[in-house]
């Protein structure tokens, strides 16, 4: 029984890693090649002269990264705010007409951000809102508002009113039964909410674009030429920094949420 | 003294979305409860008993009535701030805190110091038995255990009324009995007056001052165990105690007379002319034996054993008498030499009998 599953295993992991992984190989080979032309396998050449205009001041990538993780973090604290009271009332109250709010709160993932887009700039223009950080955290909530809605929708679904009702008879107020008891059991979703917020908030190119009107820099933004006919080589060293960014900004939640459940069971666990 | 009297409280649920059913309604209760008692609210599931705890509780609006502990009208008041306490049927520790700061929550609330309440925790922890286990986390203890917990997190900031939603019944019947002394040790120690809501008439019985049976919304009867058993007010309470030795009659000329004719005895004057139930409790009908003379103030009647089966300790054994089916619990050493189809002979006191008026 473990041998077919144990070599199963490894079958996975090795499509996974084609998949995954071997993409990434001609990325690094491409960012560190000088002129790489066909029929050559591998380049002729290599240098790091694009890896020393990425990460050299004057590109602007550090400042863009910067801006990038900015505004991330910005719109996902805003979902976080508004996901929270929504994802109560959506699983909690039953009132008519719910399925339309839930209707236009989930729009933004079928529904192309370009549709409406279009229609934010023009009254982003009126308000003075285009060319701003501000304009594009707004503008950036709409597609990722969704995902966080729908991570704490799931984790208050399975939270039965019954804790908050023991914990009301041991008398908490409603502050008191929020921080003590609602949050904990959220915690999860929102973690998983915000993830999914932070990705999604870093690949945005169009919006980005199009509010920030070329003014707002962010990693895309300085990505995008190079793919489109730049220099290809200078996009691969975009790209890799782009994974590395996405990937450190994942992990970095993840061991945060980690050290807290430690924290939390040390400092009970000796108290 | 600060009694909780329950003054006419009602509570309608609007029409439920399957037309059939009617919807449930509490119809309003009357009911005081004395400083330090141990009331219980006896009913089948679905008959409104939570709902009246959760009314009490304030977890849910009453329509009407008040709610009063000593001189405090309560009626108003949020649940969180009437000190009282719950224990639901599930334990609901919260699962990210140790044993004893779930324990100490309560007095957490009440802005307590830290060391002060991890102490009356700790203390509240030993006297339901779990004096080591503060520092664990609720998912390393089993359910009893955990149901202890529970208790020890209700009682430990001093509430005014202790609410019981069935808390004993997602347990094995042994933890069961164990929980039941313990409870019953306790609520004796701390003087708290306790609202108990159970299915369990075993457990009812154990642990009570006073029951109240409740069917279908209605608050039924008000009494002792005692009482309740030997004078219920109405078939249905009969019934749900487990009296199913049921006889309709009629009372005239102050005789009862049972509609087969078996039955024919003189009740006393204070007993209303018209339609009767006959209600006998099983322990009462014995069946007579060759050295015991015809008693004065007893009836006989005679049938046919159709069943039998032991039943720890005793036989419940099925009479045949009329047209009517007869539980008796007999004796083990009587009961060894009858045998099914036998004809046997049944003797009631007339003290042992009890009729209600229809």
């Amino acid at each position: 029984m473990k041998k077919p599953r144990r070599l199963l295993n490894s079958i996975l992991f090795l499509l996974l890693f084609i998949v995954i992984g071997l993409p990434f190989v001609p990325l690094v080979l491409s960012s560190v090649s000088f002129g790489w032309q066909w029929p050559n396998v591998l380049p002729e050449s290599f240098s790091f002269r694009v890896w020393e205009y990425v990460l050299a001041g004057s590109s602007g990538t550090w400042s863009a990264v910067g801006v990038s993780l900015l505004i991330a973090f910005i719109v996902t604290a805003v979902n976080i705010l508004l996901a929270v009271p929504a994802a109560n009332a959506l699983v909690r109250y039953s009132l008519r007409g719910k399925w339309l709010i839930e209707a236009i709160v989930f729009a933004p993932i079928i529904i192309p951000p370009f549709v409406a887009v279009m229609g934010i700039h023009l009254t982003f223009l009126r308000l003075g809102l285009t060319e701003t950080i501000f304009g594009v955290v707004l503008a950036h909530i709409s597609p990722t508002l969704p995902y966080m809605v729908r991570a704490i929708m799931i984790s208050y679904n399975t939270l039965s009113v019954d804790w908050e009702n023991q914990a009301r008879m041991l008398g908490a107020g409603p502050i008191s039964r929020f921080a003590h008891v609602v949050l904990p059991h959220l915690l999860p979703g929102i973690a998983a909410g915000a993830s999914l917020s932070v990705l999604i908030s870093l690949s945005q190119y169009l919006i980005t674009f199009i509010i920030g009107s070329g003014q707002v820099v962010t990693l895309p933004i300085l990505l995008f030429p190079f793919i489109s006919g730049g220099d290809p080589a200078v996009a691969s060293a975009y790209s890799l920094l782009y994974a590395g960014i996405a990937i450190m900004a994942l992990v970095g939640m993840d061991i945060a949420l980690k050290k807290y459940y430690q924290n939390k069971k040390i400092a009970t666990g000796k108290g | 003294m600060s009694d909780l009297r329950i003054i006419n409280i009602e509570k309608q649920y609007p029409q439920t979305q399957q037309k059939s059913e009617p919807a449930f309604s509490l119809q309003p209760v009357r009911l005081t409860i004395k400083q330090g008692e141990f009331f219980s609210l006896l009913g089948p599931s679905g008959c409104g008993k939570t709902t009246l705890l959760k009314l009490v509780a304030g977890l849910l609006p009453a329509d009407n009535g008040e709610i009063w502990v000593g001189d405090d009208n309560l009626t108003a008041v949020a649940p969180e701030d009437r000190r009282f306490a719950m224990v639901f049927q599930q334990s609901l520790l919260f699962p990210h805190m140790t044993v004893e700061d779930n324990v100490a929550f309560g007095l957490k609330m009440q802005k307590i110091s830290k060391k002060q309440r991890l102490a009356d925790a700790h203390g509240m922890l030993e006297h339901v038995g779990l004096g080591g286990y503060g520092s664990r986390f609720p998912d390393e203890l089993s359910g009893g255990q955990q149901q202890r917990v529970a208790l020890a997190r209700a009682l430990v900031a001093n509430p005014r009324v202790l609410l019981m939603d069935e808390p004993f019944s997602a347990l094995d019947p042994s933890l069961r009995e164990e929980m039941r002394e313990l409870l019953s040790r306790i609520q004796k120690e701390f003087r708290v007056t306790v609202l108990f809501v159970t299915h369990d008439r075993e457990e009812a019985f154990y642990l009570s001052d006073r029951i109240g049976v409740m069917s279908e919304g209605t608050l039924l009867q008000v009494g002792k165990a005692k009482k309740l058993y030997e004078q219920p007010v109405s078939a249905k309470v009969a019934l749900f105690l487990g009296l199913k030795n049921i006889i309709k009659g009629t009372v005239a000329d102050g005789r009862f007379s049972s509609s087969d004719q078996n039955f024919e005895f003189l009740v006393e004057d204070t007993i209303q002319t018209g339609p009767c139930l006959l209600i006998l409790r099983p322990e009462a009908l014995q069946p007579v034996t060759k050295a015991a003379a015809l008693h004065p103030d007893s009836i006989q009647v005679s049938g046919v054993i159709q069943q039998m089966r032991f039943n720890h300790g005793f036989y419940s054994v099925k009479v045949k008498v009329g047209s009517n089916k007869l539980d008796c619990s007999i004796a083990s050493q009587q009961a060894e030499e009858m045998v099914p189809g036998q004809k046997i002979d049944l003797l009631v006191k007339l003290k042992d009998i009890w009729l209600i008026v229809e």
